[in-house]
């Protein structure tokens, strides 16, 4: 005898009818609808090590990135039924076509999706779409009983009606029906007596029609078919809310598994956990807050005609009584509560992953085995091996391998090499297969990661963090989406410094081309929004900063500075001096800053009354002795040049310093040493004759003693040199 | 009898109400007129089985609605929040009308309310000639609210003054109001409830304590969803006000219209409405309300000073005060927003320069 449960993928509801219907039923085999290429697998599901959720990866051994995976939760119906039946001692096989006939093989993309069949039984029964009228009627009942043979009723009505209609039943669906039925055909023929089968409900209907079996065997001939490798990899409640094996993901793992975990009281319990929550981010919510919202759910889903309240009711009951109606709270615990951050872990029996044995083959290929003893390498990046070193290194890096360790480059900028500190530590097996949940090689698990990442990530540096790393690790196609993230960020971000720090990565990339295959109109247009946003933002930023922050923003202004000189771009230009104007010539800005600002616009437009007149304004009695002093340090940082060559500059900073009183003389001295020290030495020479000579450039004129004879001898080189004629006179 | 100026909800839509309780056959808690499932469809309208078309009061999210009546009906006050043109008075007024048959037991909140207008006051004549008696007592809207089992509504609840506030806490979580002075006190019939009002942008006027806020359950009323449902509501009002006003000028184009909502709801989103560009929002609400201010205004300036066309030029004025409402964080915003989008769309060139010349 043959019984069909017809479930839903990942129902809680679903699992746990199925799990009383199983315990009733005794079955000598068990057939749940999934891969038959990994039935291999199915008995380390018992294993004490193996914790959901979890999911089967199917690959091709020479193509890791053809993948498919076939995630299970606690409670998917499909993984209960396979403990079931492996704790019980009932042999339990797959059921579905094998992937060694589907993996990797192109088929014609089917375009329209077929007829949605639980969308028309929702919408006939008054429901916005078909998940949560399931959710209502076959989820939420918390007995068993007849619900599967209902179940099979309203499917066989429904397919019949799909059946008669163009494209209502997929070829695909036909295919793989008919390979569960030779399935459980060969079960029959080993004698089995009572088999259950567990398949998705839209299926059920069919599978108990064995009598056709030569209309099956014709289907199934001729198939192409080629090896794979399976395994178990560790999966994420995150991944199973995004996307399953079985089509659309499940929106909200974490309810799920508070129906699958919670026997009674279900609101009451979700309640009590959503105030806990609350409750550590430090909002005040008492127990009558539970109480009421309670109430509320119940009451609304009274209203809606509900039996019980749904997620919906509750969600809305929680913000309108325990957030006041705000949605802030809601977000800040809505991730933990709904997705419920879980990661699942496989026993160590599980065949390796692709990942390990892609990483495997880069070390064999890159001849860098893994050594447990610390040593360092030298990378040289020209040459193209270890270049491929480096970024192998990076991009473990960014999936949380640190086997090696960039140490600080040594010399100067710009040098091609990398030393990294190599340390091969066992824990990274475990790393590796974790790693896995990105991608089957490196290089896409890489990429998967970074994007991942920069969708969480809201923090400027961060992101551009991400943008580097992704550029060192050569992952070019995740710049894109980054580079819109950053975008995104820069335009709600209202932290000055962060913009100004993000900008001279990207700048760098804009002028050396650093990125290969990306879009460089779209850097072009993150990198001009970035500058609108920092000249507009800058002058407001400014205000009122102590010495420490000013000394911030002192080197940030630095950094755009020579960002834009890279980049040269006669618009930016132009803005940029419009801040810096800006800033130069207000009062709350502190001197360090202002300093800088007027020297920048000086070194672009020397015009020595302009900058004489700040120079002055800053320097006067009005101004705090602290701040004039911070304002010489920005303005002549590390070259003196202006200070020797324009002696307006000169006079009024020989002035200010000989009119100051002796206290505030003693107190800006060590600052005014500091400012000195950043001259070159022949600069520090230049001021001190200057200094003797009271502000008087004294150019030499005195006679010098030449040998006539000698000296023509050197003219004769040095018109050649300078590709005049002949050694002329 | 004269007519007047406006009627009571309950007197303007008495027809539907009629119908309704005709047709209505399922429960209905203590004292309401109607069961719950028939006051939504009097907010939401509907076609009721007899074939009488009941006119939608509240255009929007049908959700809310429902929160709102399934507050009411588990005795717990409910708070409307709101920024200032979300319609939170006017679906206050007829939850009233449908639920109690009465929306006039109004307490209008403002920063001289007095407990008295909470609570009860007295008449002073009869106090001194009589001494504190039933007969001295005026009773205030709630009392009678309480008295009848109607719903009381306050309006502005966050204006009212903090202490003031508070004299709600016995009355909503003990359903009784003392009457110290005759040693007695008043005990809520079933059906009495409170429906309060606050705008939740003026945070800060007279923030609720905890103690009264945990008696409320709070719906916050959105914003138009889309943006023809938000010009729609422009137009209409600039209309209705231009000829109370009598404005020698022409109706304003709806494009003119249009720019104004997408900039309001831009800013006030955070995005640009193509979704591909994010921004940052101001600190004031720039609320629909807002919005139709900043067209009235623009037509105000274009019919007195103007050829009686509203242009860029006479908007332009009104809306940089609609949005920097801080001189500092606003003003970013608002070039912010002015050189990377504004400036970009072709159209917008003459708004673009108006706005430019204003900063300037």
């Amino acid at each position: 005898m043959v019984t069909v449960f017809g479930i839903r993928h990942h129902g809680p509801g679903s699992a746990r009818s199925l799990r009383a219907e199983l315990e009733k039923l005794r079955p000598d085999l068990l057939l749940v609808e999934g891969p038959p290429d990994a039935d291999g697998m199915i008995s380390l599901a018992g294993l004490a090590e193996m914790v959901p959720p979890v999911a089967l990866l199917i690959t091709l051994p020479n193509r890791p990135q053809e993948a498919v995976y076939y995630p299970f939760a606690e409670f998917s119906p499909e993984w209960q039924a396979i403990l079931f039946g492996v704790r019980a001692g009932i042999p339990v096989r797959f059921m579905d076509l094998r992937q060694a006939h589907q993996l990797g093989v192109e088929t014609p993309e089917e375009k329209d999706e077929g007829l949605d069949p639980f969308a028309m039984v929702a919408e006939a029964a008054g429901y916005s779409d078909g998940e949560r009228w399931w959710e209502h009627f076959v989820e939420q009942r918390r007995e068993g009983g007849t619900v599967f043979k209902g179940i099979l009723e309203l499917m066989t009505a429904l397919r019949a009606e799909a059946e008669r209609l163009p494209g209502g039943v997929r070829e695909r669906d036909l295919l793989r029906e008919a390979a569960m039925r030779e399935i459980i055909r060969a079960g029959q023929a080993q004698g089995y007596q009572r088999i259950a089968v567990v398949c998705g409900a839209w299926h059920a209907p069919v599978l108990a029609e064995l009598e056709y079996f030569s209309d099956d065997a014709k289907l199934l001939k001729g198939l192409p078919k080629q090896d794979v490798a399976v395994t178990w990899v560790p999966w994420t409640y995150d991944r199973l809310a995004r996307y399953s094996g079985y089509g659309a993901g499940i929106a909200s793992p974490g309810w799920y598994e508070h129906l699958w975990r919670t026997d009674e009281q279900i609101v009451e319990q979700w309640m009590v956990k959503v105030a806990q929550m609350l409750r550590a981010e430090d909002l005040y919510i008492s127990p009558a807050h539970a109480i009421e919202a309670t109430r509320l759910a119940d009451t609304l889903a009274a209203l809606r005609g509900r039996p019980l309240p749904g997620l919906p009711e509750l969600l809305e009951a929680v913000q309108a009584v325990m957030c006041f109606g705000d949605d802030a709270p809601m977000r800040l615990i809505g991730e933990k509560l709904l997705v419920a951050q879980k990661m699942g872990r496989i026993p160590d029996a599980a065949p390796t992953v692709p990942l390990q044995r892609d990483l495997a083959a880069q070390q064999k290929r890159l001849r860098l085995e893994p050594s447990a003893s610390p040593e360092a390498i030298d990378l040289d990046l020209r040459k193209p091996l270890l270049l491929e070193r480096s970024q192998l290194l990076h991009r473990l890096g960014l999936l949380g391998i640190h086997w090696g360790r960039l140490r600080e480059a040594r010399g100067a900028k710009g040098t091609f090499h990398e030393i990294w500190q190599m340390e091969w530590k066992p824990e990274f097996a475990v790393v590796v297969i974790e790693a896995s949940l990105w991608g089957n090689t490196v290089l896409e698990a890489a990429a998967n990661k970074v994007q991942a990442e920069a969708t969480r990530a809201t923090e400027l540096p961060v992101l551009t963090r991400l943008v580097e790393g992704a550029l060192l690790a050569d992952l070019p196609e995740a710049i894109p989406g980054l580079l819109t993230r950053v975008q995104q960020a820069a335009a709600i971000s209202s932290d000055i410094p962060h913009l100004m720090e993000a900008l001279p990565p990207l700048a760098n990339v804009l002028r050396y081309g650093n990125v290969r295959n990306t879009d460089a109109s779209m850097v072009t247009q993150v990198v001009d929004e970035l500058v609108t946003r920092i000249c507009i933002g800058l002058p407001a930023a400014c205000q009122s900063l102590d010495d420490e922050a000013a000394g911030e923003v002192f080197e940030k202004i630095n950094q755009v500075q020579s960002a834009l000189a890279v980049i040269q771009n006669e618009a930016h230009e132009q803005a940029w001096t419009g801040a810096l104007s800006h800033l130069a010539d207000q009062e709350r800005v502190h001197g360090l800053v202002r300093g800088r600002a007027a020297r920048l616009i000086f070194d672009r437009s020397p015009e020595e009354a302009v900058a004489a007149l700040r120079m002055s304004q800053a320097l006067s009695p009005g101004t705090p002795t602290g701040q004039s002093a911070a304002w010489v340090e920005g303005f002549f940082h590390s070259s003196g040049q202006a200070l020797i060559h324009h002696p307006r500059l000169w006079q009024l900073l020989d002035t200010w310093l000989v009119e100051l009183p002796e206290e505030p003389f003693r107190a800006v001295l060590p600052l005014l040493r500091r400012v000195f020290s950043t001259f070159s030495a022949a600069e520090r020479r230049q001021i001190g004759e200057l200094a003797k000579n009271n502000g008087l450039m004294v150019v030499e004129t005195g006679e010098i003693d030449v040998d006539p004879v000698r000296a023509r001898k050197a003219l004769a080189l040095v018109a050649f040199i300078l590709g005049g004629g002949t050694g002329a006179e | 009898m004269p007519a007047l100026l406006r009627e009571h909800a309950e007197q303007q839509f008495a027809e539907e109400l009629a119908e309704l309780v005709k047709t209505d056959k399922r429960q209905r808690p203590p004292n309401w007129k109607l069961s719950p499932w028939a006051v939504a469809t009097y907010l939401l309208g509907g076609k009721l089985e007899n074939g009488f078309t009941v006119s939608p009061k509240y255009i929007g999210s049908r959700r809310v609605i429902e929160i709102a009546i399934a507050t009411l009906a588990t005795d717990r006050a409910l708070l409307l929040l709101g920024v200032p043109g979300t319609a939170k008075t006017w679906v206050s007024e007829h939850l009233a009308a449908a639920i109690s048959g009465d929306s006039t037991l109004l307490i209008q909140g403002t920063a001289g309310t007095a407990e008295e207008s909470i609570r009860y006051g007295w008449n002073y004549a009869l106090l001194l000639a009589e001494g504190p008696s039933e007969r001295a007592i005026t009773p205030s809207p709630v009392m009678t609210a309480m008295r009848m089992g109607k719903l009381a509504r306050v309006e502005e609840l966050t204006r009212i003054p903090a202490d003031v506030q508070d004299t709600l806490i016995t009355i909503l979580s003990e359903k009784t109001l003392p009457i110290p002075e005759l040693d007695s006190e008043v005990q809520a019939v079933k059906g009495f409830n409170v429906i309060a009002t606050a705008n939740n942008r003026d945070k800060g006027v007279n923030e609720l304590s905890s103690a009264l806020r945990r008696r409320f359950n709070t719906v916050v009323l959105p914003l138009p969803a889309t943006l023809d449902e938000e010009v729609d509501i422009v137009r209409r009002r600039v209309e209705s006000l231009g000829r109370a006003l009598e404005l020698p000028a022409e109706p304003p184009a709806l494009e003119e219209i249009r720019r104004i909502v997408t900039i309001f709801r831009e800013l006030r989103g955070g995005v640009t409405g193509d979704g591909k560009t994010k921004l940052k929002p101001p600190s004031g609400t720039l609320s629909t309300a807002e919005a139709i201010s900043v067209v009235n205004s623009g037509l105000a300036l274009a019919a007195h000073f103007g050829d009686g066309k509203m242009r860029a030029h006479d908007m332009a004025a009104g809306l940089v005060g609609a949005v920097i409402k801080d001189p500092v964080q606003d003003r970013i915003v608002w070039q912010e927003y002015l050189e990377t989008v504004a400036k970009e769309r072709k159209d917008w060139k003459d708004l673009y320069r108006a706005c430019k010349d204003l900063n300037e």
